[in-house]
């Protein structure tokens, strides 16, 4: 506004742009973009230092009663610092004061000259990249979705549950194939091997027949100082193993959970002296017995001692931590599987704008796993800052001081 | 294997030893052996990072002990590299000190090499730990530099103001060179977050420290490059920011709980 106007017109002159310039000179001057940093920084230390949240729940949980303190701390949202508005508020207000001192930035780059400009521009950019990452976060809050999907072996779904606990729909079906979980061995194996053994004991003839489970199709046990005959052999043969025994409750079925050996059993049947039985044999309760209709202990002469070979290995491996632990999942679509992925630690699987991520798994039941489900247009945004905030900030601290040095003629950059 | 490690301790501290004979005796030949035994200690750590790396089959940066052996290390080559440009005297004697402290500090750690929890399996746990370290490294010798300045600028300190203006130089120098590191560090780490997890920030406490002390020094940048901070000034920021370091490093681990919970 030119001075001959604001002669004119005392009344209205310079309110709107002067305000302006003055707000601008304010946000964009060193001493407040600081001071806001600064801040940002307290309210940071708050935040790892006063309990967050659930430690806020879980403190309450165990010392029931009033604390003044904690609901003072909590009313202001210092238990919640990072998820507050006063702190969404500074990060608004920092990221003015970063716009208004970047464009200071771009309107220096034209005023500079060599090494200086060179590491403006650096500058520039670097100031840039912030704003992309703060950006890319704004994006996520806004049109981020993110959700839990947990699936037992075989179940599908069509949604998850998000972080409010409301359905959060996927516009295709994901199905649970397999669970593993894998484990490191840190001992050895107490046996030295790792092998199945089915022990056929005749306690009566203090006989024991130690018989590796693959070789048990018809083997024939003669107590020592006996004539074969029927009543000294037997036949004894596996009819099946599940390395996770359980006993499914609709069907009455005994099914495995996993391959992993959590329960290992044997069901054998034994032929011999006018008798035909069939039981089943655990390898982690060895005093299992069952019993006929009447309650009485089925009349066998033989016994069976199961050893399993992975039952062993994982004792060796009991202390031992976890190595892996991964979920196949297939995406549906119209009934037909349009991918097929191993999702693991580190390794997620994107579908349809999803990326899945392996979250937990159930130690007492291997067939179930917990996905985290996220969709994040942000991220692009956020990596884009990540690039540039490189590039700007090799370019303040290594290409702005090799061009002082050189024009120097030290080379002493660093 | 252990021996290698006791023996790069034992020349570190030799190193020291020199250091302060050269110091107490300004004797060259004292200089020139502390420095050959700080290069023969970075050599030694170097071999022993490798061997371990290669016996681990990964990058032996996962626990305490293989860090606080990364931070001898980077501390150690980075005093070496600016001992090729310049000739603080002292500095020696400080990084070597530094290098044995951090050693010593790794020995009553753990050192057998521990399985990998699912988590670190993966090529960024190598350039996030990495360059934090190279970070780190920076600004423990920005550290060992603001403290000799405050010494130096005593009133009845016989340093000359030339040797000031070198000692305030090295240190912005190394502060921009562990910034760049530690910024490189941080986002590493958030890539690397966001393949794990689906999240590139939670907030951690390590995540959390990491930024304050990100933000110390983004401050001392901006106050030493817009308004030309010297001196005791830019030397308190150095050793405040490296204050944060630490915490970030060994308080976050010992004192608060999160996703880097694994590192205590």
């Amino acid at each position: 506004m030119s001075e001959q106007n604001q002669a004119e017109t005392p009344d209205t002159i310079e309110v709107g742009p002067s305000a302006w310039i003055i707000i601008q000179s304010w946000l964009g001057s060193l001493k407040f973009s600081l001071s806001v940093v600064l801040l940002i920084a307290l309210a940071c230390i708050a935040g790892t230092v006063i309990p967050q949240g659930e430690q806020v729940s879980r403190f309450l949980m165990k010392n029931p009663g009033p604390h003044k303190g904690l609901e003072f701390m909590t009313s202001v949202g210092l238990t919640n610092v990072f998820y507050s508005w006063w702190f969404a508020a500074l990060l608004g207000v920092f990221s003015l004061s970063l716009m208004v001192c970047t464009l200071r930035r771009y309107r220096m780059i034209g005023r500079s000259t060599g090494a200086v400009r060179v590491r403006v521009i650096g500058s520039f950019i670097t100031h840039i990249s912030l704003l992309l990452v703060l950006g890319g976060g704004v994006i996520r809050v806004l049109w981020g979705e993110k959700g839990v999907l947990q699936l037992s072996e075989g179940e599908t779904a069509t949604a998850c549950e998000s972080q409010t606990g409301a359905p959060m729909p996927l516009s295709f079906v994901v199905r649970l194939v397999k669970f593993d979980l894998e484990l490191y061995k840190t001992q050895d194996p107490p046996s030295g091997d790792e092998q199945d053994v089915l022990y056929v004991q005749w306690p009566e003839k203090n006989l024991l027949v130690p018989i590796a489970l693959e070789e048990t199709n018809t083997p024939v046990v003669v107590a020592p100082g006996m004539q074969a005959g029927p009543d000294s052999t037997f036949r004894v043969k596996v009819e099946r193993y599940l390395p996770d025994f359980y006993l499914d409750a609709a069907s009455g079925e005994a099914q495995s959970r996993s391959t992993m050996p959590n329960n290992p059993a044997v069901y054998v049947s034994v032929t011999g002296a006018g008798v035909t039985n069939s039981e089943w044999v655990f390898a982690r309760f060895p005093d299992f017995t069952r019993h006929d209709e009447s309650g009485k202990k089925m009349r066998m002469p033989l016994q069976f001692r199961f050893v399993s070979g992975g039952v062993q290995s994982m004792m060796g491996r009991s202390q031992g931590p976890v190595k892996a632990f991964k979920s196949t999942v297939e995406f549906l679509e119209n009934g037909q599987v349009m991918l097929a992925k191993t999702i693991a630690v580190n390794s997620p699987v994107t579908f349809r704008g999803y990326t899945f991520y392996q979250l937990s798994y159930n130690p007492e039941d291997l067939r179930w796993t917990s996905l985290q489900v996220v969709r994040d247009p942000g991220v692009p945004v956020v990596y884009a800052g990540f690039l540039l905030m490189m590039a700007g900030l090799t370019v303040v601290f290594c290409v702005g001081p090799y061009l002082d040095d050189k024009k120097k003629g030290s080379g002493t950059a660093i | 294997m252990i021996n290698l490690f006791n023996a790069g301790l034992a020349v570190y501290l030799g190193a020291l030893v020199c250091a302060v004979v050269y110091l107490m005796s300004s004797r060259r030949l004292f200089d020139i052996l502390a420095n050959i035994l700080m290069g023969a200690g970075a050599l030694m750590q170097t071999i022993y990072i490798g061997i371990r790396w290669s016996e681990a089959g990964r990058a032996p940066f996962s626990n305490m002990f293989e860090s606080l052996v990364l931070f001898a290390w980077s501390v150690a080559v980075i005093y070496l590299v600016l001992r090729l440009q310049r000739n603080i005297p002292w500095l020696g004697a400080a990084a070597a000190a530094f290098s044995s402290l951090a050693l010593a500090h790794a020995s009553t750690y753990e050192s057998a090499i521990k399985p990998l929890m699912p988590a670190l399996q993966s090529n960024w746990l190598t350039f996030h730990v990495m360059t934090c370290f190279l970070g780190y490294g920076g600004f423990a010798v920005a550290f060992l530099i603001g403290i000799g300045f405050l010494v130096s600028d005593r009133e009845a300190s016989s340093v000359k103001p030339e040797t000031r203006e070198v000692l305030d130089s090295v240190m912005s120098r190394t502060i921009s060179f562990g910034f760049l590191f530690l910024t490189l560090g941080i986002l590493t780490g958030a890539v690397w977050a966001n393949s794990a997890w689906g999240t590139y920030w939670s907030w951690d406490p390590k995540e959390t420290w990491s930024l304050i002390t990100w933000f110390i020094y983004a401050i001392f940048l901006h106050c030493r490059f817009m308004r030309g901070w010297k001196g005791r000034k830019a030397a308190w920021i150095a050793i405040a920011g490296f204050l944060s370091v630490l915490f970030t490093y060994f308080g976050v681990n010992f004192l608060l709980s999160g996703l880097h919970s694994y590192a205590s």
